[in-house]
């Protein structure tokens, strides 16, 4: 370690700058009047576009109504909240596809605005997927900042549990029979090898039957390890999924573990999808694409190829002009249909929920599967929990995001639901003071390596039922809106959302006519499916995806990070552990 | 640490932005700093945007800034916020030869007022010396407004390179250089380099 020196040159005045008066805005220059493409909304799906279109050589220009970038993904502060929630309930335009905002703040002297950074549409990246390698390809990772979130808890029979997921852990396990332990190992590598050749006549038997029936006849698995990855680790939005998507969202789970350390999922710091969408843009931008916020598209006249926004301004448009349907024109006709709906509570509370993450961590996941709540909830409720770590609250705050795809009052009554078992748990949690006071010696694991890895995960989740809390949980915001999105759950994409308005071919048809659509963020938690949907608009308007991206990053100088330790994870060098062999 | 000289090496990195009007030389500062050169007909920034280069203080100590450039995004006021998101360090430039561009210098400031965190050192830059018998904005003018603020002042010519290593030395300087080691020293949560991929499933135990 650096010593420390007294040091001169350190010594900084920090500079405080008194406030500039009478400093006038200066004048706008006019937009272009020409361009290629013309993007309306800067949603995660829309910036990836930019930015494949601008580095492939088109001439970009990507506005936003809103004074801020993300649009439908956008990470807010307090104020900005608040305008959104207005404009939601007024139906103003550049805000469709989101309903019934309620918004609740009991103590407004008791939020700064800016502290804050609230996802409009949270999610979680795999450290495996097409999103983290276009980060990495595009150089747009440079821009952000990432941190790793390892536990995934179920909620069951009235406990949280963390799942059971890396090999160690299930070894270790004290509360599981070796037989079960082989079995669960046995699922695990079938996971793994289900697509090679000697299991495609198992995987073709039972592809189309229920994943539960499958995984508890085959494996004989328990109901809760059956629950737990369904809906924990393979992050299932809805009930009876067949065997073929358990299979694969299990997958996903298994193979991104261990890219990076062990832990299978990342989030970009200050916000999710709203901090990714900017760092695309800002990439679009070094590539040529024209930025302009606080632009509302008025109008397209395909004869004339003209857009007109509302501030009056006109641009010729060569090739297409692609729009979030959260910013269709006032009176547009056109806009796909949005058929699937998620809930979201967003909560801030006034705890730091350390009791949740993993060590040195500030981000856990959270699932109640199906009936696991006194709502007798049909489907799953997912929730992400991002502590001050994450950069999106202040110290000993943490923020909640539920959500469900469970529609309108139903849907509402299962957060509201989950949300009191979220608060009962992490009372319970902090008022036994973490989770070190229970655990014997028996309920550590030593490994072989002498690290202390596995902790008996029953008895942390230890029931409820008799626990009533000394204090009550501060809430200091809790919103709760409807968002709609034309992609099914599960689903990708379809073509055909964007043909739609193509299609529509007969004049007096709207301003919107020749508009191509994309389709609202979709159901899904994690980024799956983001750059699928950006890769398709692509194709349609240059043609085939072929050269997505496919740039030759000149300046690229060896991007070293400073003095370079041998881990990704930069700020804890030691913490990794070495790999088990994989072996029944 | 890699550094095998006699004391232990001290090494920070810092985020510094640019703004300032289209056309003062933003772009030309950061390719006379970084790579000691310059080129008179220069488009308006598309390409690099991401540049790093590195201000030896003393035997002992490096400075290595992050420099975003930015992108024309500021062009409609556009920027995003991640633009300013802990940026340590902002040159805020405008042409000795035209005074308008002084106003949009004041405005940037202002807005980094608003937007960047607090403590952030930010360095007034008249470019373009060089054309000194063009000067439109006087030296005098310009420092006394600067000083009024408390921000850094210099004037540089991208073209000749004058000032220009001192500028940016002079901002290392004001680095919080021990804040920001003992920052990485201390930190908690675990930020994952996505260039970095340790485990190709071999990963050696390195203890
Ligand atoms: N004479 C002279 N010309 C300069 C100097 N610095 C930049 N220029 C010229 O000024 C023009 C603009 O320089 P850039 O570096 O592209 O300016 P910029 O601020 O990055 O402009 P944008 O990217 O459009 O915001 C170019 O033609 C440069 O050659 C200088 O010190 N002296
Ligand atoms: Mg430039």
């Amino acid at each position: 370690m650096a010593e420390r020196r007294p040091s001169g040159i350190n010594s900084r005045r920090p500079s405080v700058i008194p406030y500039l008066a009478g400093i006038e805005k200066p004048v706008l220059p006019s937009i272009p009047s020409q361009c290629d493409v013309l993007i309306c909304g800067t949603g995660l799906v829309e910036s990836i576009l930019a930015a494949a279109l601008a580095w492939q050589g088109s001439r970009v220009l990507h506005v936003d109504a809103n004074p801020y970038y993300g649009d439908t993904c956008a990470t807010l502060t307090i104020e900005q909240i608040k305008a959104w929630c207005a404009s939601v309930n007024d139906g103003s335009s550049g805000f469709q596809g989101f309903s019934k905002a309620m918004l609740h703040i009991p103590y407004p002297h008791r939020l700064n605005s800016r502290d804050y950074g609230i996802d409009l549409s949270p999610r979680v990246l795999f450290a495996k997927s097409d999103l983290l390698s276009l980060l990495i390809n595009s150089r747009v990772y440079r821009y952000l900042e990432f941190q790793s979130l390892s536990n995934f808890h179920t909620f069951e029979n009235d406990t949280f549990g963390k799942m059971l997921s890396t090999k160690e852990e299930i070894f270790t396990d004290q509360s599981m029979t070796l037989a079960s332990k082989r079995q669960l190992m046995k699922m695990m590598k079938f996971v793994l090898e289900y697509d090679l050749p000697e299991n495609k006549e198992e995987l073709e038997t039972h592809m189309h039957e229920p994943f539960t029936d499958y995984v508890s006849n085959r494996f004989h698995l328990s109901s809760q390890q059956i629950n737990e990855l369904c809906y924990a680790l393979g992050l299932a939005p809805k009930p009876d999924i067949s065997t073929i998507q358990g299979l694969s969202r299990v997958r996903r789970y298994l193979v991104s573990f261990n890219i990076y350390g062990n832990f299978p999922t990342l989030y970009s710091k200050y916000g999710g999808p709203g901090e990714i969408s900017q760092g695309f843009c800002r990439s679009a931008a070094v590539a040529g694409a024209t930025y302009k916020l606080d632009c509302a598209l008025k109008s397209f006249d395909p004869d004339t190829k003209t857009a007109t926004f509302e501030d009056g301004s006109k641009v010729k448009i060569s090739e297409k002009v692609v729009c979030s349907p959260s910013q269709a024109p006032e009176g547009s006709r056109n806009v796909p249909e949005r058929n699937y709906e998620i809930t979201r509570l967003i909560t801030i509370v006034e705890k730091s929920c350390k009791e949740w993450f993993a060590e040195g961590e500030s981000a856990a996941l959270v699932v109640f599967p199906p009936k696991s709540l006194p709502s007798n909830n049909q489907f799953p409720v997912q929730s992400i929990i991002m502590g001050s770590g994450t950069g999106c609250c202040p110290k000993d705050q943490c923020v909640w995001y539920l959500s469900t795809i469970e529609q309108g009052e139903r849907g509402r009554r299962d957060l509201e639901s989950a949300l009191k078992k979220m608060e009962e748990s992490i009372l319970r949690e902090s008022e036994d003071g973490g989770f070190d006071v229970e655990l014997t010696e028996s309920d550590v694991a030593v490994q072989a390596n002498g690290g202390i890895s596995v902790i008996n995960s029953v008895k942390l989740g230890k029931s409820f039922k008799g626990f009533v809390p000394k204090e009550k949980l501060t809430y200091l915001l809790k919103l709760m809106f409807t968002q709609y999105t034309s992609v099914a759950p599960f689903g990708v994409v379809s073509n055909a959302v964007f043909e739609k308005a193509e299609e529509n071919d007969h004049p007096g048809n709207g301003p919107d006519l020749k508009v191509i659509y994309s389709s609202m963020p979709s159901t899904e938690i994690s980024y799956d499916g983001v750059v699928t949907e950006a890769r398709l608009l692509y194709s349609k308007i240059v043609g085939s995806d072929d050269d997505f991206f496919d740039v030759d990053f000149e300046d690229d100088e060896d991007y070293e990070h400073g003095p370079s330790s041998e881990s990704a994870i930069v700020d804890d060098a030691e913490e990794f552990q070495p790999e088990m062999a994989f072996e029944l | 640490m890699s550094s095998s000289l006699g004391s232990e090496h001290r090494f920070a990195q810092f985020k510094l932005v640019l703004l300032g009007e289209s056309a003062v030389g933003k772009s030309s500062i950061v390719q006379r700093f970084v790579k000691d050169s310059f080129s008179d007909f220069r488009e308006s920034t598309i390409g690099a945007a991401f540049l790093t280069q590195t201000v030896d203080l003393d035997a002992n100590t490096t400075v290595k800034f992050e420099i975003w450039d930015t992108a024309g995004q500021e062009r409609y006021r556009s920027l995003a916020s991640i633009y300013y998101r802990n940026a340590q360090a902002a040159l805020v430039v405008y042409d000795i030869t035209q005074e308008s561009s002084l106003d949009k210098a004041k405005y940037w400031i202002k807005e980094l007022q608003k937007q960047a965190r607090g403590g952030i050192i930010i360095a007034l830059v008249g470019n373009k010396t060089d054309l000194e018998q063009e000067r439109k904005v006087s030296s005098e003018e310009a420092e006394s407004f600067a000083k009024g603020l408390g921000l850094l002042y210099f004037e540089v010519s991208a073209k000749s390179g004058t000032g220009v290593r001192e500028c940016f030395k002079q901002i290392a300087l004001k680095m919080p250089i021990e804040d920001s080691l003992r920052k990485r020293r201390e930190r908690k949560s675990r930020t994952v380099d996505l260039n970095k991929r340790p485990s190709t499933n071999e990963q050696q135990c390195a203890c």
